[in-house]
């Protein structure tokens, strides 16, 4: 390698000062319109990091309440709300957004990328998750938190039984968090599909990537039945529709279906990218690759798949058919083969190698004893008879900290230790960091450990004290002075952490000798990670092209022109990486705050019962997001300039298949998924409800449903001929303005039948279930027809002022997805609610 | 069949332990193994084997084997219908925050308190008036949970005369900690004579004042056989006999009933029974001192 002379490093020095301009983050008040994903990563780690602080002190008052038999620490219902606020801190505004955060932050840069592919969606994310969890936690200081466990089982959490806003709380704040978690899935399986660097195919992606790709998809699907559960809870406590009531006709058991459904699916969220690290992590430590790449894969995609088969293993005890258990107690146990593969492609790795001994491996080698030791008692609860034993005692509790401290926890905090250089530049301290493991790690084997037993001794779960004289009392003793000691482990690592920042030694470039992409950029990265884009030809780029970073930096490899002032990275072919386009993405802007903010005032709104309030915060948050989505495409903010290289692809917003098509698609998943819990819970009720009432007659017109779901098929055939010309590079703005206004209009008729078939049906939704599920399903498809018919009237405006064109065909395109969505949902709800019922003898 | 599972317990304790030592020695040994660089295509048949082994086979194994002992043990836990003697049938109504017990066959109700007869099999039939809540006995055997608007069925079968703890299981609000049930398995000759003597129970109303403030407060909610009807809170009629009052807060010595009745919101926060500061000590005094005599 040669020494660059002095006009190279200057010439350098001023490529990066240009990319700067155009990729650099404002300070100040502008801070909040960033969008990079480096900073919202880090935001979401730091924020995770404090509500990790805030639930972990939580689960301090427990343990103190709960250290001596009949101690009157905290009252019976202060103590309620904070186990309930801890679960729910730890699962909803810990685990998942630290991961999350943690792959907003890397996979880009794994993937040799410059962003995420919707930077604002990221920003928009973090805020939501911001204030939601803040709205949570601010219920705890005021004493109304939730009090009805992380679980919110009903009819515990409705209005009768806890009267109050406290179950609102959880039931809004958490569904307003979910929006970051499923715009952060929706974003990262876009990301990794489409934005990886030239030549990545799949089987060339770093292992970290599946595992995201996977627990993305995973949200992607999971969520929304929660999401849809929490909405229905949510309606019966504030409007009275009894979906889970039974003397209306409801049934608790859907709720625990619905949370079950997101709720073992969760586990494997939290789990899959921390098993991730650990096989990011050895390879380098053992400095040779991964065993069994595609069997690692293989196990992967299995366990997401089957996790959704799993969740009647919490249901144990309800009750259900003898046969429905036996096959969820065998499906449950069959986890057990992707986990063992994962396990020992790990150790063979450890074996075919040769480990090198940092702080991170101290922290592998925990998370492996804890997190077999966690799995193999899980396989145990998933075999019937001992479930019936132990359910909901403290043996469950011990068992899931197990998996979840020991299966998240111990990996992220290797993850964190190895990857502090990166975000730092500096290095940890080796002995600091050495006592903040061992404390931690006997602290937490001391505090759950003994718990099987005490579970095994009949404590049940989430009582506040219990007597003296059962044999709990030492083993409870012994919990917590072990949890102190982990506390007192975990404020070392984060003393640690903080001094490093000022006291620790500079890092070398590729302080590990890693072999993946993210090492490649500056130490901490600059905004936009590389300023030439490197193609791949192999999965270890590190390992393999020794001096690639200062190839990237030279700016030897693509995208090195920035004078046109628009942010850009390669848009590819999902299974080969091929380059197919440039794709051109949005900088920094107010949207995305001043819409979580809306959403925020909406959320409050609801809270306080200003119904009023909620109204107009959310149409302005509406107006808002649709504002925002003017900014795209060929907007001048959003490509000021649209020349590209000779030789060089297309802008995407130039071509029929950009990233937005895909995070339509992707987003129309999780929207699914919510549409098919809706429909799941009508065919339950119908068939299990144990007090199901059917009206005599029809409660709705069904000539104007049959009518307004033709027109909305009418719609979709328009359309269909006009784009796929569009297509094809053809089509007059005349033309094409007459179809998108025709659209509208029809699309409006279609909403205003919709509507007056639901006002002038003969519903009852605060007397039956039946009625209020169908009130639903119609709202569902109304709220659907009126944003479509939106979307097309704005899409006619569009091509007024020349931002759709036949150059530029792509939007109409999206749009049409969700036209396509829309008819979907409306012609099955127009089977399940006319067709359905008289085959099960209803009407 | 609580034994049948404390059995399995063990078994699977032994094998879990065995397989989490295996595989931490595995791999603390694989890290600390110091052998000859190893070439790719030996590497390559070793990892195979490691992953055909122990990935593959140990779970499949292990999963085959833990079902194959398992369902059997669940499916006789099962309240399955029997040839011969037919079980004896009671109901259990959870309450926010205690247990009411109904022996369908012979009237008798009770509060709190389950008398089994010993060596036959007893089923439970279970619900809920409010919220969910958890049936479980641990020494006798599993959990069912007990849902408004559904009735679950649990088996049990004491082996031996004694008292059993039972308490609630799923978290059903404030005071879910007190919902605590003591069960009294007793021979078939002394439960027969239990439940007779509870069926043959005359109880006279209390007279005076006193009376006619139990009849206005406390009569409205509880039970109390031919004197008062309410049915909203623990049957009374044998309160007298109970070990514990509250559901698991006070032992019931003498004297423990008018403390209950002073300080309930005290000793169990939340409960459904209104405060009796308004009421006359003394008429408190009587009406406890009367419900200590309440016995079968």
């Amino acid at each position: 390698m040669t020494t660059p002379s002095n006009e190279q490093v200057a010439a350098q020095e001023q490529l990066h000062d240009q990319f700067n301009d155009v990729w650099g983050n404002p300070r100040g008040w502008k801070s909040l319109t960033i969008v990079n994903h480096t900073t919202v990563g880090i935001r979401f780690m730091l924020t995770g990091l404090g509500f990790f602080l805030f639930g972990g002190l939580l689960a301090m008052l427990v343990r103190t309440q709960l250290a001596i038999p009949g101690y009157d620490f905290l009252e019976p219902d202060v103590y309620n709300q904070v186990f309930t606020m801890h679960g729910t801190v730890m699962m909803f505004l810990f685990a998942v957004p630290m991961m999350e955060g943690l792959a907003v932050y890397l996979i880009p840069k794994m993937l040799g990328a410059r962003d995420l592919v919707f930077p604002r969606l990221s920003a928009l994310g973090y805020w939501c998750y911001l204030f939601g969890g803040l709205i949570l936690c601010a219920s705890l200081l005021l004493g109304i938190a939730p009090k009805a466990g992380w679980f919110m089982y009903t009819p515990l959490s409705s209005a009768v039984h806890t009267p109050g806003p406290n179950s609102d709380f959880w039931l809004i704040g958490i569904t307003f968090v979910e929006i970051s978690a499923v715009s952060a899935g929706v974003e990262l399986v876009v990301s990794i599909l489409r934005t990886r660097a030239e030549g990545m195919s799949l089987n060339k992606m770093p292992i970290y990537a599946w595992y995201i790709l996977v627990m993305a998809m995973m949200i992607v699907v999971g969520f929304p039945p929660l999401i849809l559960g929490s909405i229905l809870l949510e309606l019966e406590r504030a409007v009275g529709l009894p979906f889970f009531e039974v003397a209306r006709g409801g049934d608790p058991i859907l709720w625990q279906h619905l949370f079950w459904l997101f709720g073992h699916p969760e586990v494997y969220i939290i789990f899959l990218p921390a098993a991730g690290i650990v096989s990011t992590l050895l390879p380098v430590f053992c400095q040779r690759p991964l065993v069994g790449y595609r069997w690692v894969v293989l196990a992967i995609l299995t366990t997401g798949f089957i996790s959704f088969g799993l969740w009647v293993h919490h249901m144990f005890t309800v009750g259900i058919p003898q046969l429905a258990q036996a096959f969820f107690s065998a499906a449950s146990m069959l986890v057990a083969i992707p986990t063992g593969i994962q396990v020992f492609a790990w150790i063979a790795t450890l074996w075919v190698g040769r480990p090198l001994y940092h702080v991170p491996m101290l922290w592998l080698v925990g998370f492996l004893v804890i997190f077999v030791c966690g799995g193999l008692t899980g396989v145990m609860l998933a075999l019937v008879p001992f479930d019936w034993q132990v359910h909901d005692t403290h043996f469950v509790v011990a068992h899931m900290h197990y998996v979840l401290v020991g299966g998240m926890f111990f990996p992220l905090l290797a993850g964190i230790y190895y990857w502090l250089p990166h975000f730092s530049g500096r290095m940890p301290s080796v002995r600091l960091g050495k006592w903040g493991f061992w404390l931690v790690f006997i602290g937490f084997n001391l505090t759950f450990l003994i718990m099987h037993w005490t579970g095994l001794m009949g404590m049940p779960r989430r009582i506040y004290t219990y007597q003296s004289g059962l044999g709990w009392d030492l083993p409870n003793l012994i919990s917590s002075i072990g949890s102190f000691i982990m506390a007192i482990g975990i404020a070392t690592v984060l003393l640690d952490i903080v001094l490093h920042f000022r006291f620790g030694q500079k890092a070398t470039k590729n302080p590990w000798n890693a072999d993946t992409l993210e090492w490649s950029t500056h130490l901490p990265p600059s905004p936009y990670n590389f300023v030439s884009l490197p193609p791949v030809r192999t999965r270890h780029p590190l390992w393999e092209v020794p001096d690639l970073e200062e190839r990237i930096d030279r700016g030897e490899f693509a995208l090195t022109v920035i004078d046109h002032g628009r942010r850009e990275t390669w848009g590819i072919e999902p299974l080969t990486g091929k380059v197919r386009e440039i794709i051109h993405l949005p900088g920094n802007s107010w949207w995305p705050f001043i819409a979580s903010l809306f959403i925020a005032f909406t959320c409050l709104g609801l809270l306080s019962k200003f119904y009023w309030v909620a109204l107009v915060a959310s149409i302005v948050a509406v107006l808002v997001l649709l504002r925002w989505s003017w900014e795209n495409g060929a907007h001048p903010l959003a490509a000021p300039d649209a020349r590209v290289q000779p030789g060089e692809p297309p802008l995407h917003s130039r071509t029929c298949d950009g990233p937005g098509l895909w995070g339509m698609g992707v987003t129309l998943l999780a929207n699914g998924a919510l549409y098919l819990a809706l429909l799941f819970g009508w065919f339950y009720l119908w068939t299990v409800s144990p007090n199901w009432l059917v009206p005599d007659d029809p409660v709705i017109d069904q000539r104007l449903l049959l009518a307004s779901a033709v027109l909305l098929s009418v719609v979709v055939l328009w359309q269909r001929p006009v784009l796929r010309r569009l297509r094809q590079g053809q089509g007059e703005p005349a033309a094409l303005i007459t179809c998108f206004v025709g659209t509208a209009l029809l699309g409006a008729l279609h909403a205003g039948l919709l509507l007056w078939a639901i006002l002038a049906g003969d519903l009852a939704p605060r007397a039956t279930a039946h009625d209020a599920v169908i009130v639903v399903m119609l709202v569902y498809s109304l709220a659907h027809g009126a944003l479509a018919t939106i979307l097309s009237a704005l899409q006619a405006l569009r091509v007024h002022y020349g931002y759709v064109c036949k150059r530029t065909p792509y939007e109409p395109l999206v749009v049409e997805q969700f036209w396509q969505y829309s008819l979907a949902v409306m012609w099955i709800t127009y089977c399940s609610v006319v067709l359905f019922p008289p085959t099960f003898g209803g009407v | 069949m609580a034994r049948e599972v404390a059995i399995l317990w063990w078994a699977m304790c032994a094998f879990a332990t065995l397989v989490l030592i295996v595989v931490t020695a595995l791999w603390v040994h694989a890290m600390r193994r110091k052998g000859p660089q190893m070439d790719a295509a030996r590497a390559r048949q070793l990892t195979l084997r490691w992953l055909v082994g122990g990935g593959l086979l140990l779970p499949t194994l292990s999963v085959l084997l833990l079902l194959l002992f398992g369902i059997p043990i669940g499916h006789r836990m099962l309240p399955l219908p029997l040839a011969g003697e037919q079980p004896m049938r009671i109901e259990v109504i959870g309450h926010q925050w205690w247990w009411e017990v109904r022996y369908p066959d012979s009237g008798v109700v009770t509060a709190n308190q389950l008398h089994l007869p010993v060596g036959r099999p007893v089923d439970l039939d279970v619900t809920s008036a409010d919220v969910i809540h958890s049936f479980w006995v641990p020494r006798l055997g599993g959990k069912i949970d007990m849902i408004p608007g559904r009735d679950n069925r649990i088996r049990l079968q004491a082996d031996q005369a004694g008292t059993f703890r039972g308490q609630c299981s799923e978290f059903c609000g404030t005071q879910h900690t007190h919902m605590i049930l003591d069960v009294q398995a007793h021979d078939e000759e002394d439960f027969v004579n239990w439940l007779q003597a509870r069926r043959e129970q005359q109880i006279s109303a209390l007279p005076g004042p006193a009376g006619e403030v139990f009849d206005a407060h406390c009569g409205q909610c509880h039970r109390v056989a031919g004197v008062s009807e309410g049915n909203r809170a623990p049957d009374l009629s044998d309160v007298g006999a109970r070990s514990m009052l509250g559901a698991g807060v006070l032992s019931n010595e003498p004297g423990a009933l008018l403390r209950w009745l002073h300080e309930h919101q005290q000793l169990k926060p939340g409960n459904a029974m209104p405060l009796h500061d308004d009421l006359d000590p003394d008429h408190l005094s009587t009406i406890a001192d009367w419900l200590e005599t309440l016995r079968p």
